[in-house]
């Protein structure tokens, strides 16, 4: 139900398209900052002014602007005077239907443009300069990283509910408290067991994911392993407040297990969050494991360097701290209070 | 046996909210005894038992084991205790030898301890065959075996034990009884709960009779008895009319135990004809009568007026 709910609060609106495109203005005339503002005022363009045509290039190839429009010189001297008039067009062609809508609109805008101003014999003519193609980010590869951060929840959080949980009622964690074990070691024991099946969870995620679904991303390990190891210290501090709260066995793990799968939509597990309302971007954001994610997903496809992902890590470890803090405390007190 | 204490417990009280559990209980425990608890359920005998081997705090009173505190050596205490609580230690997935093994850890045993710990298990509590079976493969009376060996793995002066025969079928109980008592030989020092009046007085050498977390009386089984005043009962079963039967008998002191006639007297052979006559006089049939040797359930009946057992 949910979850049916969810994908039609993510699907069912209507996303108006908006596109990032650059102009650069080497005439710059009334004429053709007149041409800049009709740009400007149609609701698909969000238009920015690049100095020099190396900028605007630059910005075609690392950010999402979609075009660069090159106003030549002369340009409204050679429409004035009758002459063959030009814009050149440089566009990132890697969606076939993004690209037909911007193309398709430029072209458009500039013979209504010339229609205007009507009394010249040439139509402005807009040349294709350059183009070029991206690797493709498509589900497939933005599923990978939410995909590898699945076991936070349903290995950390619900392993570490139900190593302790068990134990509790079955007796054999009396036999370990009886003996000189101090509850501490006995917490970190608990731990190190759920991060290992954690760990053993996400290496079969990644081996399916890359014989399966074959994702073009980057794969830094390196520093994918910090952030994984973050995300289930987030995911085994939950899961040990869960123990520690719940009355009873059952009441515990249905807890976390209905948690896990809550959350799962929260994090921007299945789509990044900025393809996700409003609201649940929200509640995303006061979850710890919401950074796991973003900070995997843009080492894995925007690759992302440490430097980048300071700030995530940074909360992924303070909500560690202080999760896990909470959850010994809740344990020593259960421990102590009977 | 030496007069060494190795547990002393004085004035334990033990609130659960609103319930008193434990209200002021004290004993002592020599070394090499073996010390039972008689009470009927509820009667904090699990209570006791788990501050003792602190898996609970108390809220009065203090107690110590092998002279070490409870709550400042908590430690020296746990390490010295082997426990085997009502519910099962062992994990159902491992081995008999693999829940050895963890038990052994925890404990930090060598693996040169280790293996003479299991090879005593095996030879003195017979687990040798079943070492290598899952847990979930056992009987229960294997189950209750291996729980016992691993709760004293570590080779502990003192046992605990909180009533580890329930369930048992009479001659497995005696089996039982016997291992415990072994452990006499090697100078444990054992505490016991039950609800079982003969399992406390056949194993144990002193017993305390508990009732609502307070200590009732607490000798050795033979002296409990005596303070009954050497008086033996005659149970009587009528075909009908029990009440009737019970106010004939009025001129003795007795009792009614779900249907049958309990007569406490001092010389049942003048008193059992006696009691038949004037039954038979009225006529009240007799289904049976018999002489019973006082047990410590008279015992627990004469202090409470009520019985261990509510069947
Ligand atoms: N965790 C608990 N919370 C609240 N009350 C408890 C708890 N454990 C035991 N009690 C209460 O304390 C009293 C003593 O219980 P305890 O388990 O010590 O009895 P027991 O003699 O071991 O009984 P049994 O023969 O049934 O095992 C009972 O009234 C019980 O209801
Ligand atoms: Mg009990």
């Amino acid at each position: 139900m949910i979850i049916l709910l969810l994908f039609t609060a993510i699907f069912g609106r209507e996303v108006p398209f908006t596109a990032n495109i650059g102009i650069v203005d080497s005439d710059n005339t009334p004429l053709t900052s007149n041409i800049i503002s009709a740009f400007n005022d149609t609701t698909i363009f969000n238009v920015e002014i690049f100095k020099n045509k190396t900028q605007a290039l630059e910005a075609l190839n690392a950010t999402d602007v979609r075009a660069v429009i090159t106003i030549p010189k002369n340009f409204s001297l050679n429409l004035t005077t009758g002459k063959n008039t030009y814009a050149l067009l440089a566009i990132d062609k890697t969606d076939p239907q993004v690209t037909q809508t911007v193309e398709g609109t430029i072209k458009t805008l500039f013979s209504e443009f010339y229609k205007e101003i009507g009394n010249y014999t040439e139509p402005i003519s807009v040349i294709e300069e350059t183009s070029l193609m991206r690797e493709e980010i498509g589900y497939k590869e933005h599923i990978v990283p939410g995909m590898l951060c699945y076991p936070f929840l349903f290995s950390s959080m619900v392993a570490a509910t139900g190593a302790i949980v068990y134990e509790k009622h079955k007796g054999t964690l009396k036999k370990i408290r009886a003996s000189p074990v101090r509850p501490l070691n006995v917490l970190f024991g608990k731990t190190l067991a759920a991060l290992f099946q954690t760990a053993i969870s996400i290496l079969i995620i990644a081996v399916l994911a890359v014989l399966v679904l074959t994702p073009k991303v980057n794969w830094n390990v390196p520093l994918m392993i910090p952030i994984m190891f973050l995300g289930s210290m987030n995911g085994i501090a939950v899961g040990l407040l869960i123990s520690c709260i719940g009355r009873s066995p059952q009441a515990a793990s249905s807890a976390a297990t209905t948690i896990g799968v809550v959350l799962q939509f929260f994090i921007g597990m299945y789509f990044p969050q900025e393809f996700l309302p409003t609201y649940i971007q929200q509640i995303g954001n006061i979850i710890p494991m919401t950074y796991a994610v973003q900070a995997i997903r843009s080492i894995m496809l925007q690759n992302a360097a440490l430097t980048d992902i300071l700030q995530p890590i940074a909360t992924l470890v303070v909500s560690a701290l202080i999760l896990y803090a909470v959850g010994i405390l809740l344990y020593k007190r259960w421990v102590e209070k009977e | 046996m030496t007069e060494k204490t190795v547990i002393q417990v004085e004035g334990l009280v033990k609130h659960y909210g609103e319930v008193t559990a434990l209200d002021g209980v004290s004993f002592s425990v020599k070394e090499g005894e073996i010390f039972g608890l008689l009470g009927p359920n509820g009667a904090g005998k699990t209570t006791l038992m788990e501050i003792l081997c602190c898996l609970r705090r108390f809220d009065e009173g203090n107690a110590t084991v092998l002279a070490f505190d409870l709550i400042k050596d908590s430690r020296k205490v746990r390490g010295s205790i082997g426990f085997c609580p009502q519910e099962t230690l062992l994990y159902d997935l491992l081995s008999v030898r693999e829940n050895f093994a963890f038990a052994a850890s925890l404990y930090s045993l060598d693996s040169k301890k280790f293996k003479e710990r299991v090879e005593f298990s095996s030879k003195f509590l017979g687990v040798g065959e079943f070492l290598n079976r899952k847990v979930k493969e056992l009987s229960g009376g294997m189950k209750r075996r291996a729980n016992l060996a691993v709760s004293i793995v570590h080779d502990p002066p003192v046992v605990i034990l909180d009533e580890p025969t329930v369930g048992f079928d009479p001659n497995v109980k005696r089996e039982f009884w016997e291992l415990i008592q072994d452990l006499k030989n090697y100078e444990k020092t054992v505490l016991i709960s039950t609800h079982d009046m003969f399992e406390a007085d056949e194993l144990c050498d002193r017993v305390a009779i508990m009732d609502k977390g307070k200590i009732v009386a607490l000798d050795k089984p033979d002296i409990l008895k005596e303070t009954l005043g050497g008086e033996t009962s005659i149970r009587i079963k009528t075909k009908e009319a029990p009440k009737k039967a019970v106010s004939l008998l009025k001129e003795y002191k007795c009792i009614m135990r779900d249907d049958e006639i309990q007569v406490f007297v001092k010389n049942p052979w003048r008193i059992v004809p006696e009691v038949s006559n004037k039954l038979i006089s009225h006529g009240v049939l007799t289904e049976k009568i018999e002489v019973v040797e006082p047990t410590l359930e008279d015992v627990f009946i004469k202090l409470t007026g009520r019985r261990l057992t509510e069947e």
